[in-house]
């Protein structure tokens, strides 16, 4: 499946946030979207899975143009995980996840025992089985955020839309869902806050900055001291890991270089 | 191995629930059958059931009426007790359940809709536009305005005209601005209508000068099942049976609108359709629920909170065991109404508040309270 946009623009209460913004996600490719806060990620992903309407420029799911499509239509080839909301009622992790398969249900049938198979192996992928029984309310964030991808993986589809889905989670758990992402082997484009997990996981990166892609091409093409100086404002050295083989980046702020001087 | 465990916790839990739907549903008959012979009028069960059994069933066979066997056939079809048992009681004690049914489902849906479990099916103003209709036709009266059909039409009719007419303000006041119709902009439209009527209703009420009409609008705002008839039944009975059957095909959508807009619509529910025509639905339907009897307050806003404090969100069993609750809960409010001062009647309005308050307190002091959730 490809994910296309085509010159998008957003905007809210009369702004644009995204300025004719046009990226692709080909089939299985593993696509990072980063940039400053501010830079219309998130307002960009909220127009790719249907949140926020376009002013104009088109969404593209192999060369459809999704306003035609019905949002179920989209939900059965698209999932989403963004940063977990709260909701005022409650329903356990299993009933949670189960819901990842409506899109692919009528309004009126029972959940199949293959319906929670399904739910039962993405909750185990997740290491939260253990856990069906809880109130989804009772989990801690980096709990919460494992069952919103369980959920995703029940919705079995061809792509994935992420925002930044790492963000309330403590270093194992973000390695622990970028390696599930990655290993589904499925079409991702995934905003990111984290320059090192990009240049670990992402085959290709666009830079948004104001609204616009200001670069893009292969992460370790883009991802650079210059760019991350001129986009961030941030000072940085990259250099490549021996034992990974992939590029990193290390900050330094004016105050940890003092005592170097 | 793991998974074999949970399937049995699951289906042991949703058989346990299902089993409560018909207790609630066996329970729902029973009330009835009880309630119809409590009044103020003491007439023995026999009596009762002599009278009940015969007209429901009309039991008749070529000349031979089966009502012999019930006793004296002048009994069980004419004459003071007949009219008591036949023609007040059991409509009234079949319009509670009704309406307490009505109450609680469009409490429920009104709930997921916004998913606010704050929310009652009087959200978008119906009881506040209801009253104002309710209030117009008692102190002035349609005569005095119109003529032709609409000066003939009472005070049910025009109850029922206010709610719609506040249900189309407020959805026409939450679509201000374009954009899709949030919680937030319902329910500060809701309280902008109901302001609005209120002060019209205050308006008519403080420059009308009779009391005996004064005394009715009061009534009237605060419920009875006293003018339930056999044929101001239909209606409602016709809705309520309509509106559940439509709702129970819709218990998949209700319950991922809980999750919040943005969950809904990557889960594929098109989210501004569904709740547009979920607030249409409840809206007529509590509006049908008001215009026969009043403004009987509390049950669609704690009736549906209390079940899902047991049952928890899962609409499958929550809306078929909160609409049943509902209408166990007004068939006996409205015998306590009915019997609990001697030859006089109490507002169901009144009962409803007073009995469930404490309950609510109750709940939340005990802690158990989490929006539909089994930690306690």
């Amino acid at each position: 499946m490809k994910l296309e946009t085509k010159d998008v623009v957003v905007n809210l209460s009369k702004k644009d946030i995204v300025k004719k913004v046009s990226v692709q996600v080909k089939d299985k490719q593993f696509v990072g979207l980063i940039g400053p806060n501010g830079s219309g990620k998130t307002t960009l992903l909220k127009s790719i899975y249907r949140v926020l309407k376009p002013a104009a420029g088109e969404i593209l799911i192999d060369d459809i143009d999704i306003k035609g499509v019905s949002v179920k239509e989209t939900a059965k080839r698209m999932g989403v995980v963004s940063q977990f909301n709260n909701i005022a009622f409650d329903f356990t992790v299993e009933e949670m996840v189960l819901m990842g398969r409506s899109p692919h249900k009528k309004a009126f049938s029972q959940d199949t025992e293959e319906d929670y198979r399904i739910a039962h192996e993405a909750l185990a992928k997740v290491d939260m089985l253990d856990f069906k029984e809880r109130n989804y309310t009772t989990l801690s964030g980096g709990e919460k955020q494992r069952i919103l991808l369980a959920r995703t993986l029940a919705q079995q589809v061809e792509m994935l839309v992420l925002d930044e889905p790492t963000n309330h989670l403590d270093i194992k758990y973000q390695i622990q869902i970028m390696d599930i992402v990655k290993s589904l082997g499925i079409g991702v484009l995934a905003a990111l806050h984290d320059l090192n997990l990009t240049l670990m996981y992402c085959d290709y990166v666009y830079v948004l900055k104001d609204g616009k892609i200001v670069a893009n091409g292969p992460t370790e093409e883009v991802i650079t001291r210059d760019l991350i100086k001129s986009v961030y404002e941030v000072d940085c050295s990259v250099e490549r890991n021996e034992r990974t083989g992939k590029l990193y980046v290390t900050f330094y702020s004016n105050l940890s270089l003092e005592g170097k001087r | 191995m793991d998974n074999i465990e949970t399937k049995k916790y699951t289906n042991a839990r949703h058989a346990l629930l299902r089993l409560l739907i018909i207790v609630f549903l066996i329970g729902l008959i029973l009330s009835i059958m009880l309630a119809v012979t409590v009044g103020a009028v003491k007439i023995a069960f026999s009596d009762v059931y002599k009278i009940v059994i015969y007209n429901a069933t009309h039991i008749k066979l070529g000349n031979f009426d089966f009502a012999v066997l019930l006793g004296d056939l002048d009994f069980v079809s004419r004459g003071t007790m007949y009219e008591i048992v036949w023609n007040v009681r059991m409509p009234r004690v079949m319009m509670g359940a009704i309406v307490g049914m009505l109450l609680a489902m469009c409490g429920v849906v009104m709930q997921a809709t916004v998913q606010n479990p704050l929310a009652d099916p009087y959200i978008l103003g119906i009881s506040s536009g209801a009253s104002l209709g309710a209030t117009f036709s008692i102190m002035i009266g349609a005569s005095a305005v119109f003529t032709g059909t609409l000066a003939q039409m009472g005070t049910a009719f025009w109850a029922f005209a206010g709610a719609l007419g506040s249900m189309a303000l407020v959805m026409a006041l939450a679509n201000v601005g374009g954009g899709r119709i949030t919680s937030a902009k319902l329910v500060l439209a809701g309280c902008v209508v109901g302001s609005l009527c209120g002060a019209f209703t205050n308006i008519i009420v403080y420059i009308g000068q009779d009391a005996e009409n004064m005394k009715n609008v009061t009534y009237w705002l605060m419920g009875s099942m006293a003018s339930a008839r056999w044929n101001n039944l239909a209606l409602p009975g016709i809705c309520a049976v309509l509106g559940l059957l439509f709702f129970l095909t819709q218990m998949r959508t209700m319950n991922t609108l809980l999750l919040g807009d943005e969950a809904a619509i990557t889960l594929g529910v098109d989210l501004s359709k569904w709740r547009k025509v979920y607030m249409v639905l409840t809206s007529l339907l509590s509006a049908v629920a008001v215009c026969t009897c009043g403004i009987v307050g509390f049950v669609g806003l704690m009736i549906p909170h209390i079940v899902r404090g047991f049952v928890g969100s899962d609409h499958r069993f929550l809306l078929p065991i909160a609409s049943l609750t509902g209408g166990i809960f007004l068939i006996w409010t409205d015998v306590l109404a009915r019997v609990i001062i001697q030859n006089s009647e109490i507002p169901i309005g009144v009962i409803t508040s007073a009995i469930g308050a404490p309950i609510f307190v109750y709940m939340m002091i005990k802690k158990s309270y989490g929006f539909g959730g089994q930690d306690r």
